[in-house]
């Protein structure tokens, strides 16, 4: 019963990641297949000098600091206000799983129709407040800003369920006892809420974290990694290096280093994950 | 009819040694309880019985045949869980059905069976509800029933009285002998209550740190009991224990406790010249007045009715609690001091180190 | 709680409003835009006041979208079958290999069965493009490239962790000792688990192939790597109306809305299910 998935997972997914692995220690173009050999950690190295590299490096960091942090502070703000259990704030909660169940790539189609310079609402809705031709993800300086934007439209409701749960699912006593004492409200908050919804919150950050580091779907859907190279995060530059430049070692090399990093904060996340059933399971 | 036959069982979780080369044998028709602390193994010994735990040793035997090969399901048994495990999803009817449906018996001859024995265990009014929908009794009988509709040779009784209240215990505990009885079957049955294990066993097996400790009939292990563990698991007050050594003079061997002598039979002399732990029952102590022989001065403490008996909890001279158990009808001692005796034949003594009880059989 | 200030109380609802608008008016717009002309969709100041039209939806259905300058034959009616059918397809057979193989894991603890359980979590987080960019190539070599097998192959790699990480709790949580005592009434292995197991475990197999359906069918990357245009999904599809010149914005609004209407309103029909199941895939895996 075990082996079939097993095997299927090790066929499809730890060859795959081996193959990786050699790709990434060899020169490689697709167009040049005459010049295809080993050079080890060349690939690696080159990227020590290569701005390309430390420029995906550095908007992969960005995108995923600023979406996972505003999704937190909006999800967490959310699920507070939602938190009584309601008929409105029930129904609400619920409408908010639309955004979630939104493909991504749909959803960056959608804002691209909304955020058109020449008949998105958007865009008209800007000038009434007297900004005038602000061009969204075609311009530099906003290209950050839009992305980050769809992806807080996409993925916050997925933030504000899971601390709504939890939010739920906190017992009562410490709150009654806090009330009799006087405690105000916003020092319960901080002292009582804030401390025990800590596992939500790192669960769903880590959660969050490791996908928004690894966006692709949003990014290239919205602008294919531009303008310029603005938002070729570590997956766009990637695709775009192995289907534009057929550079596949330079792609895999990339790759790994993306895997590096999410296995990282993997890590972290397991850890806390298994302190966090062991916890659960002692209180039940 | 059916034997059971366990020879050398072992069983090991990880470092922990749950079952440790237990040998016991059930006769035909015998009901055997299984009695011991939680985690002296009773439950996992049932299950290598059932075929649902696999043991690392040893080998189980039922009516003569080694079960080795033999899974769970073919082995005639019927089994009820300390927590019910009705099936959730299914009526009551369906659950007591399912040994029936197992062996394809007709939808008649299911009804039929199904309503036989809801009717002797009282819910055949209940049989359409879900388990959820059952009181705690409910659940229990239905469990039970389940157990016992196809008549199986063989019956595992796990703890089946566990988690139902004090009152339903007790009504249980006088309906179940004669259920049982009417059964005719082999009946294993784990508790760890030793009323229960007085009223329903033909022989008690004490287990504990998954070792066989003792096996005998319920007199015997209230009496006799190998050592001091199990002499203060069985009694309810609990065994009065007191440290002494065994001392001899011209007149034989005795134990002084308070400064009276206590004669104890030749048969003890082992425990000359050692240290001792002396039991006595609360029920072989009696009030008495000054002057009597080997009259022992207390101080009385407190005084606990408990139905038909009334305990008395009292201090020695020495400062030590004693606890005195005297049937509620005879009249209560004066408060303050008063005296007791001490009936030698009934005390026992255990080896201070070993706990193992010091009798006649075991020096010559 | 109990004395909420006024005050308090329009802060809360004028919150609450800027929430639902700000989450709920793009699907609302899309809505609205897809049975819209070009023209109207064009006005300055836009709109919510027109004359509604099908000729989107028709141009769609039949296949032929009218651009700027002349009508295009796109068959995304096709693009629509293939996300159903290869989420259908990987779901089914990501249920049929992952809820054993889940039962197992939950069931027989040995030695290294959750390190195995947690590699296979881990696989969740691999970067997709770090499996799928060499499997392209063995694809090439092995005749998958652009077949519906080597697709639904390929989304496994989603559907098969989620399942058994979701439904692996679920039989966890089913008490042992009810399957024993199914089996001691005398019913072998394999009825204890298609009697007791299955149907107590329904709810979060229902929720984890819900979950399962949706990302399979929102899924872009891997149809973008490894279909061309006869075997790519709605998500795929959809993109490239917007890189085909002219195509009327209309046209792209009502295939936006005819792609994301499945999964909503499975989302919507299926609400409990999939709340149970995104927090259960998140705070128990």
């Amino acid at each position: 019963m075990l082996s079939l998935p097993a095997l299927l997972i090790c066929i499809g997914i730890l060859v795959p990641f081996v193959t990786a692995i050699y790709y990434s220690l060899q020169r490689y173009r697709l167009s040049q297949p005459w010049a295809r050999e080993m050079n080890w950690g060349q690939n690696y190295l080159n990227f020590m000098t290569d701005p390309g590299f430390w420029n995906t490096l550095s908007v992969s960091m960005q995108y995923a600091f600023y979406t996972v942090a505003l999704e937190l502070l909006l999800g967490l703000g959310i699920a507070l206000l939602l938190q009584r259990r309601t008929r409105t704030n029930n129904f609400i909660s619920i409408m908010l799983l639309m955004p979630l169940m939104t493909a991504p790539a749909l959803a960056a189609l959608m804002w691209k129709l909304m955020t058109n310079p020449g008949f998105g609402v958007l865009s008209y809705l800007l000038t009434l407040v007297g900004i005038e031709d602000f061009r969204w993800g075609s311009a530099p300086g906003s290209a950050m800003f839009t992305v980050v934007l769809v992806d807080i439209w996409v993925y916050t409701p997925f933030i504000m369920i899971l601390l709504l749960a939890g939010l739920r699912s906190l017992p009562k006593q410490p709150f009654e006892a806090a009330a009799l004492d006087g405690v105000p409200r916003f020092q319960q908050f901080y002292r009582i809420t804030l401390p025990m919804l800590t596992p939500y919150i790192l669960t769903a950050t880590l959660f969050r974290l490791l996908e928004s580091i690894q966006q692709f779907d949003i990014i290239y859907a919205m602008t294919q990694g531009g303008p310029g190279d603005r938002l070729t995060v570590f997956q766009v530059e990637a695709y775009l290096n192995y289907f534009q430049s057929t550079n596949v070692g330079r792609s895999a090399a990339l790759l790994m280093i993306l895997w590096a990093i999410t296995f990282f904060i993997s890590n972290i996340f397991i850890k806390n994950w298994l302190r966090l059933r062991e916890r659960a399971r002692g209180e039940i | 009819m059916t034997t059971v036959e366990v020879s050398n069982i072992s069983k090991r979780y990880g470092a922990d040694q749950v079952l440790n080369d237990v040998s016991l044998s059930v006769a035909s028709g015998e009901t055997l309880v299984l009695f011991g602390p939680s985690g002296a193994g009773k439950t996992v010994l049932l299950r290598v019985l059932s075929g649902l735990v696999q043991n690392d040793s040893g080998a189980v035997f039922i009516d003569g045949q080694d079960m080795c090969d033999v899974e769970a399901e073919h082995r005639g048994i019927g089994m009820a869980f300390q927590n019910f495990a009705l099936f959730p999803h299914m009526s009551a009817f369906a659950n007591i059905a399912s040994p029936l449906d197992a062996r394809r018996d007709s939808p008649e001859a299911i009804k039929t069976g199904v309503h036989t024995v809801a009717s002797l265990l009282k819910i055949d009014h209940v049989l359409e509800h879900a388990p959820k929908a059952l009181s705690n009794g409910q659940k229990q009988r239905t469990a039970l029933a389940r157990a016992l509709v196809g008549s199986p040779p063989l019956l595992l009784l796990d703890d089946p009285l566990r988690n139902v209240d004090a009152k339903l215990r007790f009504e249980m505990r006088l309906e179940l002998p004669r259920l049982l009885a009417n059964q005719g079957a082999t009946v294993i049955y784990v508790t760890q209550d030793y009323k229960e294990a007085m009223a329903l066993g033909d022989r008690i097996a004490v287990l504990a740190a998954g070792q066989l400790v003792q096996l005998g009939t319920p007199a015997d292990i209230y009496l006799k009991p190998a050592n001091l563990n199990i002499a203060r698991l069985f009694g309810d007050p609990v065994i009065n224990v007191f440290d002494v050594s065994g001392r001899r003079d011209e007149q034989g061997v005795y134990i002084e406790l308070s400064s009276v002598r206590l004669r104890l039979d030749e048969s003890m002399a082992a425990c000359v010249d050692k240290d001792c732990v002396l039991g006595i029952r609360p029920e072989s102590i009696q009030f008495c007045g000054s002057d009597t022989a080997g009259a022992i001065p207390i101080l009385i403490e407190t005084e606990t009715p408990l139905n038909e008996k009334t305990v008395t909890l009292a201090l020695t001279t020495g400062k030590r609690e004693i606890l005195i158990s005297r049937p509620s009808s005879t009249t209560a001692p004066d408060s303050g001091q008063s005296h007791i005796v001490i009936n030698a034949d009934k005390a026992l003594l255990f080896d201070k180190h070993s706990g193992q009880r010091i009798a006649a059989d075991h020096c010559v | 709680m109990e004395h909420t200030g006024t005050l308090e109380r329009i802060l809360r609802a004028v919150a609450l409003t800027l929430v639902v608008v700000f989450f709920m008016f793009p699907i609302l717009w899309i809505f609205l835009m897809s049975f819209q002309t070009n023209e109207t969709i064009l006005r300055v100041p836009p709109s919510m006041v027109f004359e509604p039209t099908l000729a989107n939806y028709k141009a769609l259905i039949t296949g032929k979208l009218e651009t700027n300058a002349a009508s295009i034959e796109i068959n995304f009616l096709r693009n629509l079958w293939n996300s159903v059918f290869l989420s259908v397809t990987s779901v089914s057979l990501a249920l049929l290999l992952g809820v054993p193989a889940a039962y197992a894991f939950a069931r027989h603890k040995f030695k290294g069965s959750e390190d195995i359980a947690f590699t296979l979590l881990s696989f969740k987080f691999a970067p997709p493009l770090l499996v799928l960019l060499p499997l392209s190539l063995y694809f090439q070599k092995m005749g998958l490239a652009d077949t519906y097998i080597g697709l639904i192959w390929v989304y496994q790699l989603i559907c098969l962790p989620l399942i058994l990480w979701i439904v692996r709790g679920y039989f966890e949580d089913i008490s042992p000792d009810i399957e024993y005592a199914y089996r001691i009434a005398g019913h072998s292995w394999f009825a204890t688990f298609r009697k007791i197991a299955l149907p107590l475990a329904g709810p979060g197999i229902a929720a984890a192939g819900l979950l399962a359906f949706i990302f399979a069918w929102n899924n872009f990357i891997f149809a973008l790597v490894l279909a061309s245009a006869d075997k790519q999904p709605v998500t795929v599809g959809a993109l490239a109306f917007v890189t085909a010149s002219g195509i009327q914005y209309g046209q792209i609004a009502a295939a936006v809305v005819m792609s994301i209407t499945p999964t909503l309103a499975l989302a919507l029909y299926a609400q409990r299910y999939l709340v149970e199941g995104l927090s259960l895939g998140a705070v128990k895996g």
